[in-house]
């Protein structure tokens, strides 16, 4: 019997699913990052919204690139379906730590998909998620240094336009 | 039909694959249906996303019925909650057999 399905297919199953689910939540977090940005463009602080709308296009950026090597590896990519993203936030500070605490699932389902892949010896998608766990961890760095500016400037009106001025997109 | 192989079978179903032709057959016991590699993996989608608690839900599914299409809506099922956990167990198994998928509760419980 010829292996039929393993020459279409280069990836596990299970891989596949995961990383699917991957593409929805980078999906999310692109939709949700332009929430923000829609929020900080509204008040005013044009440096956050900047950073929010580059974010946005990073996280469709990262949700392209695991859609394209799904179907390069003869897998079955599925285009997210996006609902229920939160447009209130209380203050600038929060729009950041709703950013951080994104960012930080995000590693951890990376970081979930790395641990199948080994478990499964599924090392193309192992090797192929190497890039985004280091990418996440400046993600996380990034969003944390201007968490860190609200400890060290304060949150008053001068302090968050100070903040707003400081923060810049890459 | 001399030259497909017997992958694996279900209570109702049974799956097969044909070097020849390079493709699979799924026989549904009512029909005999061709699908190619990418047409199984849509399939295995479609049934993945069938929430079966769906069925014991008087409001969502008073019924107990999933509608299915399969190969770009070529083909069309009524399938009830027990032909869905078999479709489901069927698919599992089937993709474990074929070597792409990692592991199958089902099979390995099995040997």
């Amino acid at each position: 019997m010829k292996d039929i399905a393993r020459q279409q297919m280069s990836i596990k199953v299970e891989s596949m699913d995961m990383l699917n689910a991957q593409i929805q939540m980078e999906g999310k977090a692109s939709a949700s990052y332009l929430a923000m940005a829609s929020w900080c463009d509204q008040r005013g602080y044009t440096g956050s919204a900047d950073f929010m709308y580059q974010q946005a296009a990073e996280e469709r950026e990262h949700m392209m690139k695991i859609f394209k090597f799904v179907n390069d590896c003869g897998g079955n990519a599925i285009s997210p379906e996006v609902a229920n993203i939160n447009h209130d936030f209380s203050s600038l500070e929060e729009v950041f730590e709703t950013a951080l605490t994104q960012e930080i699932e995000v590693s951890k389902s990376i970081n979930r998909i790395v641990a199948s892949a080994r478990k499964n010896s599924d090392f193309g998608v192992e090797n192929f998620m190497q890039w985004f766990v280091t990418e996440q961890l400046e993600e996380e760095k990034s969003i944390r240094d201007i968490l860190d500016l609200f400890e060290l400037m304060g949150r008053d009106g001068i302090a968050l336009k100070l903040i707003d001025e400081r923060i810049k997109a890459a | 039909m001399s030259s497909m192989e017997r992958i694996h079978s279900s209570q109702y179903y049974t799956f097969f694959q044909s070097d020849k032709e390079r493709c699979f057959y799924i026989d549904l016991g009512q029909k005999l249906v061709r699908l190619s590699f990418c047409q199984l993996l849509s399939l295995r989608q479609k049934v993945w996303g069938i929430t079966i608690e769906h069925h014991f839900d008087e409001e969502v599914n008073p019924h107990g019925l999933e509608i299915l299409t399969l190969c770009n809506r070529e083909h069309l099922f009524v399938l009830n909650t027990l032909e869905i956990l078999d479709l489901k167990a069927l698919l599992s198994d089937v993709f474990f057999v074929l070597g792409i998928a990692a592991q199958t509760p089902s099979l390995t419980s099995k040997i």
